[in-house]
């Protein structure tokens, strides 16, 4: 009768991904997300990268941001399937498992940075060259693991927010696209980060998008590496930093609910 | 050392008026309990009685006001990695499980939760999943599952990490009536183990099959403790005789006896209940039953059943609030 007292974390991550992909086939079949999200995501980058050219914009500028910010939309979906514990029912057992409850959380919405990733790659190899972006195999391969770095901040910005809703699953919904739209307004997607009041550049510095979406512009302007480099270091850092706070908030989530008597067991 | 050793436990709860301003509730009102290591025990009581809050603070998802709840000897407020290992956790219903895997998955995910090796998660998932009949559905969603499969599944969850402590809270609720059976032989081959039950329900044939002692709980405050005949006894400390069709004439005849304490119609209409002031005056009564024709005759204290309308009171489907 002898168990380990804390789970062995790569058996976490490979058998709580099992419920990443299995929720991301219950979303999505390859024709579904092939002909239906696909072609929504890359339909938006088109469309913001047009009203853009219209009102005087730099297409590259647009196509870029838009097409990284895709990836972004997708990885705060986090904050809405965080809350399908509370409805699956499955709160109390995470909670009464050893399992710190936060990595449980880390692992079971990592569908959406998959997926996120790959609309991104799709978007920014399909979509930009036609409004002007010329790939190279080095700049190809440097936006790979810059996309999947965007990817999975953006996602540890979700479940920080996750946390701190997971009292309140009416308002998940009203988080996520609240935290995507802010993103996409501050962080460099359709104007430059210095167009805002320094307040706003702040909170901007703060978000790994901001650093990302910097350090791919780089890649495709030609910018020195280590312009680059350093401003993905800064994408990983802030993500790091998001992490941290999303684990110190379900942390306080399952402290909290032991408390009050929030986590309910279902019948 | 116990399995489970309570001690003044207290739980009360905000009103649920609006700002929660109202009077709070009590769930627990300084309770006492211990549930021996390798004993089943039966938690019984009414709706918002107090079982499941109980249930909740033994599986560390609720803190408790005051008192202490020691699980194998660790304290279930301080000790928390001490005690998670040690508990396996059931609740009924069919919620608490990942509808989009399948039943494999989902015990590999919990062992994977409850630190059970790598190497060693297949070969459990595998062992339970025979153990409870769901080999042949062992690679389908879980979503497909009929609630009585689910409930299987549940079972076999909370043992993938072989706790040596099971809270079962009303874990045949949507059973059929075979499957509730294998449910009861089950936790026969569980207290053989050597583990520890504690087991909320509803289900008096249930809790008088399958458990060592029953504690009957109400309004947050336990009632009684003790094994089933033991509780039976609360109500009538003479021995019992059921029979159907003693006639008239014969009941009155009874009633006048000294060692017969009362003659009084069973629930069911047809049975009259017979009760006698010691075991030897069982024959003689026995005799005169079978000489006037009456051959349905049974010999019994009352049933848990019995016990707990008795006790806690028919309340209908009353919550207590």
């Amino acid at each position: 009768m002898n168990t380990r007292p804390r789970p062995e974390a790569l058996t976490l991550l490979r058998h709580g991904s099992a419920i990443a992909v299995a929720d991301l086939a219950a979303v999505y079949t390859w024709r579904t997300w092939l002909f239906g999200w696909l072609v929504r995501m890359l339909s938006q980058v088109v469309f913001f990268t047009l009203i853009g050219r219209l009102t005087g914009g730099d297409e590259r500028f647009l196509v870029t941001g838009n097409a990284l910010m895709v990836c972004a939309v997708e990885a705060t979906m986090v904050v809405a399937s965080s809350a399908w514990e509370r409805s699956l029912g499955t709160l109390p057992l995470l909670v009464a498992a050893p399992a710190r409850l936060a990595w449980t959380f880390v692992v079971r919405s990592l569908q959406w940075v998959i997926s996120g990733t790959a609309t991104s790659l799709v978007a920014l190899f399909a979509l930009g060259p036609v409004f002007g972006l010329r790939w190279t195999a080095g700049s190809a391969c440097a936006a790979v693991p810059l996309v999947l770095l965007t990817s999975l901040g953006t996602y540890c910005v979700g479940l920080a927010l996750a946390a701190f809703v997971a009292d309140r699953p009416g308002l998940r919904n009203v988080v996520s696209n609240v935290a995507y739209l802010g993103m996409m307004a501050v962080c460099g997607v359709q104007v430059p980060v210095h167009y805002w009041p320094p307040p706003v550049r702040a909170v901007a510095q703060a978000l790994p998008l901001t650093h990302e979406l910097d350090a791919l512009r780089g890649v495709l302007d030609g910018a020195p590496p280590v312009h680059v480099l350093l401003q993905a270091l800064l994408g990983a850092v802030t993500g790091a930093g998001w992490l941290a706070v999303a684990v110190l908030g379900f942390g306080w989530v399952a402290r909290r609910g032991r408390r009050t008597g929030a986590i309910e067991f279902g019948t | 050392m116990n399995a489970v050793e309570v001690l003044g436990l207290r739980r009360h709860f905000p009103s649920s008026s609006r700002g929660g301003r109202g009077t709070p509730r009590t769930a627990l009102d300084g309770i006492d309990l211990t549930v021996g290591i390798g004993e089943v025990h039966a938690l019984l009581g009414p709706n918002g009685a107090g079982k499941t809050t109980l249930c909740k603070i033994l599986a560390t998802v609720l803190v408790p006001d005051a008192g202490t709840a020691r699980v194998l000897g660790h304290d279930v407020v301080t000790e928390l990695a001490a005690v998670r290992p040690l508990i396996g956790c059931v609740f009924g219903g069919d919620r608490g499980l990942y509808g989009r895997l399948s039943a494999r998955r989902n015990l590999l995910y919990w062992g994977a939760l409850y630190g059970v090796p790598g190497r060693e998660l297949r070969g459990r998932a595998a062992g339970l999943l025979e153990r409870f009949g769901l080999t042949g559905h062992a690679d389908e969603r879980v979503e497909t599952f009929s609630r009585g499969m689910k409930q299987r599944l549940h079972l076999a969850r909370g043992l993938m990490h072989d706790p040596r402590v099971l809270l079962l809270d009303e874990p045949t609720t949507g059973m059929d009536p075979v499957s509730a059976r294998d449910f009861r032989t089950l936790i026969g081959e569980l207290r053989g183990e050597g583990r520890s039950v504690l087991l909320t329900t509803h289900d008096m044939a249930e809790a008088e099959t399958v458990c060592d002692r029953a504690t009957l709980i109400d309004g947050g405050r336990i009632l009684h403790t003790a094994t089933p005949r033991q509780l039976g006894a609360l109500l009538s400390r003479h021995e019992r005789i059921e029979a159907t069709g003693v006639p008239a004439r014969l009941a009155d005849a009874l009633r006048a006896r000294p060692d017969v304490t009362s003659v009084h119609d069973g629930a069911d209409g047809t049975t009259t209940l017979i009760e006698v002031t010691d075991r030897e005056a069982l024959a003689p009564v026995l005799r005169l039953l079978i000489d006037a024709g009456v051959t349905e005759l049974a010999t019994a204290r009352p049933g848990l059943e019995e016990v707990y309308l008795r006790l806690i009171g028919d309340r209908g489907m009353e919550v207590v609030r």
